[in-house]
């Protein structure tokens, strides 16, 4: 069984379904994303899952017992919409917001020094919030997230507010987190995060599951069977084989040929090797961001017709 | 349980440590000190500040202008009737220097009407003045004409006033002198007080929950602890607040008073002052020392544990709902579609308790002291009269449940309301919100 086991969970709303019998399997020590455009019921079952929000149907377990108040205290969420307590000293506030996950004193303001030495805001302590600079508050806000040291982590569109310096040092401690055993379930619009961090993930559109799996998975299924060829020579299409497609933009240099239904790589790259000078090739797989956008868009046009 | 402690902790520095509270805990009995005494000394700048006013009394009895005595606000200086014809004449001759002129017609023991003329305003202190002592004058002469002898120290014999005491019987039988000035008095600054902390502080808390939500720390705090939580915390963290802040100037009001107990008491009443003032503040000694003991002789138990009741109940009624409400709204400048109808309710309660004073057993005071909105506020009026047991039990009973029945009701708006952003909520959304 998963970790975190979220398993047909349905939450309506007067006006609307945010939730529509969405499942989802996150196994422990993975950094999972969940993707979706606005309004596809993210925030929702992440509210869920930290019992903000009760589902009207389903459930949600973790480490296969379901889920109770208790539980909060073993998570960290960074929720999208954040902030601190303007005129609170940044220690007394990293020790509140542990103290309130459950923590002792003694050990909140342990951790409190310990983190604020990692991000070096040592200095800052004995300050008031609103005196620090956006970018430092934001390290706050992280160090408040993760002061009781919880084994899962939620963090929903963790980079937007942060400059990319601090985005890339939130990825390096996302990283370590996960290294060091948190199982990390993070939602983002940022897909060239995704790629970069995660191992699993999950879309969400119109309030259902419309794609799950690791991020290779995934690529797999969604490729296009498109060969970058790199050759000095012009090649010709051999309709039997492949077409030619418009070169990327990008990639210019790259011939970029798209196979024909049933011919595998192999066959072509031999007749391509016999036929011109080939100097290398690569198989295009598509970003994540191509699959995102391809699977909502033809989502939406199903559920338009 | 734990939660909570910390919440209110948090809470409770969070204003207390402010640099407005304290300004605001020392600055209100400076302010207040300044209401009063402002007034008092405007008026006695006004009286020194203007020259004495010189009136010309025009007798046309000869008889009474001479009861008329100058002192430092007016110089009355009498002239003989027959001197002037014409008033308007006099007075415009007199460029300026009269500021206003009294004739006293031949028949004024018959009518009993004496003009006072004049181009400037003429106040109702000299109206006042001249009416008491020529109505006492007039009369003398009336009794003086009769021939009788000894007839002013009969009439002063036979004249009585009524002192009416009222005495409350007891249901086991016992009498007990009751205080109606007293428990008027005493209903009065409690039902005040009580409305003053729930306003202040309902207010407070409403800002406090608004200052999370644009904060946006509530959905932090909110994954860690349940949302019921922290507005309840919230809501005890703002009634200590309050309760330290009542505290504090209960001090200062003792200081206050000892200190001017010790500089105007006493020591300043010099044993030769012997004058009528004297004598009428004597006699107002013994109306105040009649205040005293009927306030020493209400019964203060019930009525402080019904008040404790009463502002606990109350508060809870109140700043839930103002939690509650505050919750629905993005910033304190959108509070106010939902600030007017909760403030109308309590100026209602107000209204009523100081109505309810004229009679407090009246049905309209049985009313607003059962229905839990004004309860606690008209309650406060009619306690020290006394208050029937089963009207008090069912009172308290109606209050808690309803005190009980909004709580919940705030906390599943509050559990919706923080977590709303963007479109205004309408009350729709908020009944909405409640199923």
């Amino acid at each position: 069984m998963a970790y975190l086991d979220i398993n047909n969970v349905v939450k309506r709303y007067e006006e609307h379904t945010a939730l529509d019998g969405v499942s989802m399997q996150v196994e422990q020590g993975v950094i999972y994303g969940l993707l979706g455009p606005n309004g596809a019921g993210k925030s929702t079952l992440i509210r869920i899952i930290n019992r903000i929000l009760a589902a009207d149907k389903g459930t949600v377990t973790l480490n296969g017992k379901q889920m109770t108040d208790d539980d909060i205290a073993h998570i960290g969420y960074l929720p999208e919409e954040r902030g601190l307590y303007k005129k609170m000293k940044v220690g007394d506030h990293i020790v509140y917001l542990g103290r309130l996950k459950g923590m002792t004193k003694a050990d909140a303001v342990a951790s409190m020094h310990w983190w604020l030495d990692r991000f070096d805001l040592k200095k800052w302590e004995n300050k008031k919030v609103e005196n620090l600079s956006k970018g430092m508050q934001q390290k706050v806000q992280f160090i408040g997230t993760v002061i009781h040291r919880p084994p899962l982590l939620i963090f929903d569109e963790p980079f937007s507010g942060f400059d990319p310096v601090n985005a890339e040092q939130l990825k390096v401690e996302i990283l370590a987190l996960r290294d060091q055993g948190s199982t990390i379930l993070f939602s983002t619009h940022n897909m060239a995060s995704v790629e970069e961090v995660c191992q699993q993930i999950t879309l969400l559109n119109h309030a259902k599951v419309v794609l799950t799996g690791s991020v290779d998975e995934v690529k797999q299924q969604h490729k296009k069977n498109i060969i970058a060829v790199q050759t000095p020579d012009k090649i010709e299409a051999n309709d039997a084989l492949f077409t030619i497609l418009p070169p990327d933009p990008v990639k210019k240099q790259d011939t970029r040929i798209k196979l024909a239904q049933g011919v595998n790589v192999r066959d072509a790259i031999n007749w391509l090797n016999e036929h011109y000078r080939l100097t290398g090739f690569t198989e295009v797989l598509p970003s994540m961001n191509e699959i995102f956008i391809e699977t909502v868009k033809s989502k939406n046009i199903e559920n338009n017709e | 349980m734990n939660k909570l402690r910390l919440i209110i902790a948090r809470e409770y520095m969070s204003i207390v440590g402010r640099k407005s509270f304290i300004f605001m805990t020392l600055g209100m009995p400076l302010l207040f000190i300044l209401i009063m005494a402002v007034p008092i000394g405007l008026a006695y700048l006004n009286d020194k500040g203007s020259d004495t006013q010189q009136i010309a009394v025009i007798d046309e009895t000869g008889r009474y202008a001479s009861a008329l005595h100058s002192d430092d606000m007016y110089s009355f200086v009498a002239i003989k009737g027959d001197t002037v014809t014409n008033a308007r004449e006099f007075y415009d001759k007199s460029n300026g220097s009269l500021d206003a002129i009294i004739i006293i017609p031949r028949n004024v023991d018959s009518t009993g009407v004496v003009n006072i003329f004049s181009e400037g305003t003429i106040t109702p202190a000299l109206v006042s003045s001249v009416r008491n002592v020529l109505a006492d004058t007039i009369e003398s002469a009336h009794l003086a004409a009769m021939g009788i002898p000894n007839l002013q120290e009969m009439v002063d014999k036979a004249h009585v006033d009524v002192d009416v005491r009222s005495i409350k019987w007891s249901e086991e039988g016992g009498e007990q002198e009751s205080s109606t000035d007293a428990a008027m008095g005493l209903g009065l600054m409690l039902s005040l007080f009580t409305y003053m902390f729930v306003l202040m502080y309902g207010a407070m808390i409403m800002n406090s929950v608004i200052e999370e939500k644009t904060n946006r720390i509530v959905e932090v705090v909110v994954s860690s602890c349940r949302p019921f939580q922290l507005m309840l915390g919230k809501i005890i963290g703002v009634g200590l607040v309050g309760l330290t802040q009542m505290a504090i100037w209960i001090v200062l009001l003792a200081i206050v008073g000892t200190v001017a107990g010790g500089a105007f008491g006493i020591g300043n009443v010099s044993p030769d002052a012997v004058s009528p003032e004297a004598l009428a503040s004597a006699k107002d000694m013994g109306a105040i020392e009649s205040i005293v003991r009927q306030t020493l002789s209400i019964n203060y138990t019930p009525i402080i544990v019904s008040f404790i009741l009463y502002f606990i109940g109350g508060y809870l009624l109140y700043s839930s709902l103002f939690a509650g409400l505050g919750s629905a709204v993005d910033q304190p400048s959108d509070s106010s579609q939902f600030m007017t109808p909760v403030m109308l309710i309590m100026i209602i309660a107000l209204y009523a308790g100081i109505f309810c004073m004229e009679n407090p057993s009246g049905p309209t005071a049985v009313w607003c002291s059962i229905i839990p909105f004004t309860s606690p506020v008209v309650m406060m009026v009619r306690l020290p009269f006394g208050v029937p047991t089963w009207q008090l039990i069912l009172s308290i009973v109606l209050l808690f449940g309803t005190a009980l029945a909004i709580t919940w009701i705030a906390a599943r708006i509050y559990r919706r309301g923080i977590l709303h952003y963007g479109k205004k909520a309408s009350f729709a959304d908020l009944f909405k919100w409640i199923k």
